[in-house]
Order: structure tokens, then C-alpha cells, then sequence
């Protein structure tokens, strides 16, 4: 597993702790592919020809092949490892945040920022769509404070997100923002952003990639957490990273009319709810230069997609706390784009692979549409495909 | 607020039971924290062995100031999945059983086009 860059912010714990960590990693990706790969033939040789026996048909879609699979031992088995996997990444992390504390909030609070900045507003309210639940487990989700200027849920995201990616998207866990970025550098040359804003931070480790592909522009990360803001903020420092960090709501920021060129979120949408995405969008709209572009990075929508392919979608919908997931499945962004004011001409959908996943040249061609690209989901460890939604204005 | 921390380690909502008893999903999750305890004692020896091969002596702190680099780490890893395999046999197994019954049918078909021919 590649290892995660070391940084001075960074919470990894003792010996036994980190060995613990990296366990809990290899047995997710164990179980969620070597395992987890078996669930397809299990569909197509036991659960399928089953269902079709009793029903006449085959599936319909993810739901009633979700149900189907819940029924079979296999998929009983491996749903019940994958929830405990989950549970462990975090559980092999809490205890190394807890312990850091509280000396670990006063280095962060006394930490000289040399080349970035960080706001704090505790007017904002975090939306209900993100306090609802603790999204992917994770315990005290994104926003909780548990002491003055905490940072503990940021140190504990950022190490957690690593395990949960198995190190597949980089030691900087950052492969992500950097596709997303390569593909509009790659796709539009002529293109140069000065002012860039993104969206739903967390601990921005999906925003400073920007820095490297456009290094003229200047750096903007918003989020309503505020451990996550701190922390995030504290991570560029460290990482020497210039990017300006904002608690704030995305739905209404406190940025003046036309302030960005590019206006960029990493997985953000399917946690929102529908009201939410669409304030955002207007948000972006008034936010946005003309000329500019927002460009918005999805898991795949199920629509259309094999019931199999579904079930494994919907899954994480249910099991893995992503409520408002469903609710992305079904919204249809080039309406929303429309609604918030951009031209229906104006409307962009990429799908691409993880610049990580395929090589240099074939990645080109996928930026620039040359090669169209076939949906799967995506969890780390499979090829993974990414879908940008966004717009001109 | 004080500044010492506590994270509660229990998520909010309902655990999901998978398996009719959730004594078995509680089970599978005792099963898999033993695993996880069994693989951090074997890296603590693997540390142990290492620092003595380099040494012949070790304290404590030696032990707990041990980090592996990435090629101490991918060993361990290797050796981590070869554990899970053997650890999961069973499950492993129920798929192989299947792909052997789709090797079967593919031999049943073709043994019924050479029947025809
Ligand atoms: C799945 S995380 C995104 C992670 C990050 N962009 C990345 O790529 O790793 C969603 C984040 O969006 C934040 N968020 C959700 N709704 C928001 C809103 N309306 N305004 C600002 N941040 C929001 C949450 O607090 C959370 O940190």
C-alpha cells in the first residue's frame, strides 16, 4: 500500500496503532474486491437464475437486486464484513486523535501561516443534510466540536480517508482533485483560471492539487465544518501549499458577485440535498465571471445502469450512511444547471478515468472526449470512472 | 468545553443486521477485531526480529520508534493478504465452487454439441 505523505499535522499514533491502521485498510480492499468481485458471480449464477424462477424476470433494477442479494448467504457475508471494515478504519484511528488532544488544537491555534489563510465565521449553520448522520460511519461526521478551535474530526478524516482509499488515490490522497484539474488544463488549454474556489473542501486534500496544475491561479476552499476548515487550513501550511480556507456555506457565501473563474467540487453533491444542490448552483451562477466555469465531480448515477451495478451503488446508500445519495441518482443536473441560470447550450458532462488508473495518453483521450467512457462505480480499488456535471456561464 | 477529547466510537443510527440472528453479525465483527489483533502482534514481533537482526539487542523504545519504510511496509502488506486469504478460505471457496459449476456447464454444452455432431 502506498503510504501517506507525512506531514507535521498528521495523526498516525503509536507502533501497534499504525499496524492496526494498515490492517484495517488491506482487509477492507480484501474484502471489498477479492470478496466483494465474487458477489458478481454469485448474482449471475445463484441470485439471478433464483429470481428469475420465482418472478418470472430478471431484476428490474439496483433496489429488487439489492433485496435478492441480501437474501443470499454470500451477500449476508459480505455486507456484514464490509459494514465492520468501515467500522474499524475509524476505530483504528479515534484513539491516536483523542490521545494528541488537547496539545494537538494549540499547535494547530499557534500555527504562523506563511502562505495561505484561514476564516472562521461561527454564524454559519451546518445544513441538515450534513449533521443528519455520521456519513461513511465516521464518528462525529464532519462538524463536530468537542472543544474550543477543535480539529479533532479533520485529523481524524484525513488519516481515515487514506485507509479507506488503500492508498490507491496517492500518498497526498489527492488523485481526485488532481484528474479533475488535469482534465480541464487537457481538455480546454486555452483556459487559465486566476481565481479558483472549491466547494465542500473537508481537509482540502482534493483542492490543493489545483495549486500544481494551475499555479498562477489563486486558491479558494470553502466547507461549513469548521474542525475540517482549521485542520485543512493547517495541512496546506505544512504542505506548503498557498489556499485560502473559508467556513462557509455554499449555498450563500459571503464572496462578492462574479469573484471566480472556476468553481470546482469533489463529491459534494450526493451529500447535499435537492434544495441544497440547487441553491449551490445558483450560488455558483452569481459567484462565477463570465466566461467562467464550474465543473462538479459525481459518483455515476444508477439511471440506466445494470441492476447489479446498482445494487453496489445503492448499497452504500443504505449501509454506509449516504442518505442523500438516492437523491443524486435521481436528479437530472442539466435541468438544475438550466434552473440556476446557466444556458442549456452551455452544459458540460465528462466522465473520466482516475489519472491514477489508466496511462498518461489514454487519460488525455478521455479528457478530451475522444474516448467515451464506459460507467462503473466508483470504489477505490475497481477502475474507477469519474463524472464531471458543470457549465459555462 | 474541556480540552480533553472523547470521541464516541459508536456512530449514530441503528447497526445494520445482515444475517437473520445479529448475533452472527456481532460475530463476524469479533472475528474481524481478532484478525486485526492477531496481524499487529505478528508486525510487533516482525519489528522485534528486524531490530535485532540490525542490532542483536532492543528496548522498548526501540520497539515503538520502529516505522517501517515502504518496502518493509509492502512486505508486511503481502504477508497481510496471504493471512486474510487463508483467514477467509471459506468464503473464497463458495466462489470458486461457483466458477467450477459455470466450467461444468460450459463443458455439459459442449459435450452436447459434439453428442450432435
Ligand atoms: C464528501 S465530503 C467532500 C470531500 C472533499 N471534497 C474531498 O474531495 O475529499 C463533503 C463535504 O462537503 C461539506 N458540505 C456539505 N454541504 C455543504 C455546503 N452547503 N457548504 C459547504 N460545505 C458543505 C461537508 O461538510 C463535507 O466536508
Amino acid at each position: 500500500m502506498t503510504m501517506q505523505t507525512e506531514h507535521d499535522f498528521l495523526i498516525t499514533g503509536s507502533h501497534d496503532e499504525a499496524n492496526r491502521q494498515a490492517y484495517a485498510a488491506t482487509l477492507r480492499m480484501h474484502v471489498l474486491t477479492d470478496i466483494g468481485n465474487g458477489l458478481k458471480d454469485v448474482y449471475d449464477q445463484r441470485v439471478a437464475p433464483a429470481f428469475e424462477k420465482s418472478n418470472g424476470r430478471a431484476p428490474k433494477d439496483g433496489r429488487e437486486a439489492m433485496k435478492a442479494m441480501l437474501d443470499d448467504t454470500y451477500g449476508k457475508t459480505w455486507s456484514s464484513m464490509i459494514h465492520t471494515c468501515q467500522e474499524m478504519l475509524w476505530d483504528s484511528v479515534r484513539p491516536a486523535v483523542e490521545r494528541a488532544q488537547p496539545d494537538f488544537n494549540e499547535k494547530v491555534r499557534g500555527l504562523n501561516s506563511k502562505v495561505g489563510s484561514v476564516s472562521l465565521d461561527p454564524s454559519v449553520e451546518v445544513p441538515r443534510y450534513v449533521s443528519a448522520s455520521d456519513i461513511h460511519l465516521m464518528p462525529g461526521n464532519y462538524h463536530t466540536e468537542r472543544a474550543e478551535d477543535d480539529t479533532s474530526q479533520g485529523a481524524l478524516f484525513d488519516r481515515g480517508l487514506y485507509l479507506y482509499q488503500g492508498g490507491f488515490a496517492g500518498p497526498l490522497c489527492d488523485n481526485n482533485g488532481r484528474s479533475q484539474a488535469e482534465v480541464i488544463k487537457r481538455r480546454w488549454p486555452e483556459f487559465k483560471p486566476k481565481k479558483i474556489l472549491d466547494l465542500g473542501c473537508t481537509v482540502g486534500n482534493n483542492t490543493l492539487p489545483y495549486a500544481d496544475v494551475f499555479p498562477d491561479a489563486e486558491l479558494h476552499a470553502i466547507d461549513v465544518a469548521a474542525p475540517c476548515v482549521r485542520y485543512g487550513h493547517a495541512r496546506a501550511e505544512a504542505l506548503g501549499v498557498p489556499c485560502h480556507f473559508h467556513q462557509m456555506n455554499a449555498e450563500a457565501t459571503s464572496f462578492e458577485d462574479e469573484s471566480f473563474d472556476l468553481i470546482v467540487s469533489c463529491i459534494l453533491f450526493h451529500e447535499t440535498s435537492r434544495t441544497g444542490l440547487e441553491k449551490i448552483l445558483a450560488e455558483s451562477h452569481r459567484l462565477l465571471k463570465p466566461g467562467g466555469m464550474m465543473l462538479h465531480m459525481e459518483v455515476p448515477r444508477t439511471e440506466g445502469m445494470d441492476p447489479y451495478s446498482a445494487f453496489r451503488l445503492d448499497w452504500d446508500t443504505y449501509y454506509n450512511n449516504e442518505p442523500f445519495l438516492s437523491t443524486w441518482m435521481r436528479t437530472d443536473v442539466g435541468e438544475s444547471c438550466v434552473k440556476a441560470g446557466f444556458d442549456a447550450d452551455n452544459y458540460i458532462h465528462i466522465a473520466a478515468p482516475d489519472l491514477g488508473s489508466v496511462s498518461d495518453e489514454e487519460f488525455t483521450r478521455y479528457a478530451k472526449a475522444e474516448d467515451s467512457a464506459t460507467g462503473t462505480h466508483g470504489h477505490w480499488g475497481e477502475l474507477v470512472m469519474w463524472n464531471m456535471y458543470g457549465a459555462w456561464k | 468545553m474541556s480540552d480533553e477529547i472523547k470521541i464516541t466510537p459508536v456512530n449514530r443510527g441503528k447497526r445494520p443486521a445482515f444475517f437473520d440472528d445479529p448475533a452472527i453479525d456481532q460475530l463476524m465483527a469479533i472475528v474481524m477485531a481478532m484478525s486485526a489483533e492477531m496481524s499487529v502482534l505478528y508486525d510487533r514481533v516482525d519489528t522485534i526480529e528486524r531490530l535485532l537482526d540490525k542490532k542483536g539487542t532492543l528496548s522498548r523504545d526501540d520497539i515503538e520508534a520502529f516505522r517501517p519504510d515502504q518496502g518493509v511496509e509492502d512486505e508486511r502488506n503481502g504477508r497481510r493478504n496471504d493471512y486474510i486469504s487463508r483467514l477467509f478460505r471459506i468464503i473464497r471457496e463458495e466462489r470458486e465452487t461457483l466458477v467450477a459449476h459455470d466450467k461444468m456447464d460450459e463443458y455439459n454444452a459442449l459435450m452436447d454439441e459434439l453428442a450432435k455432431s
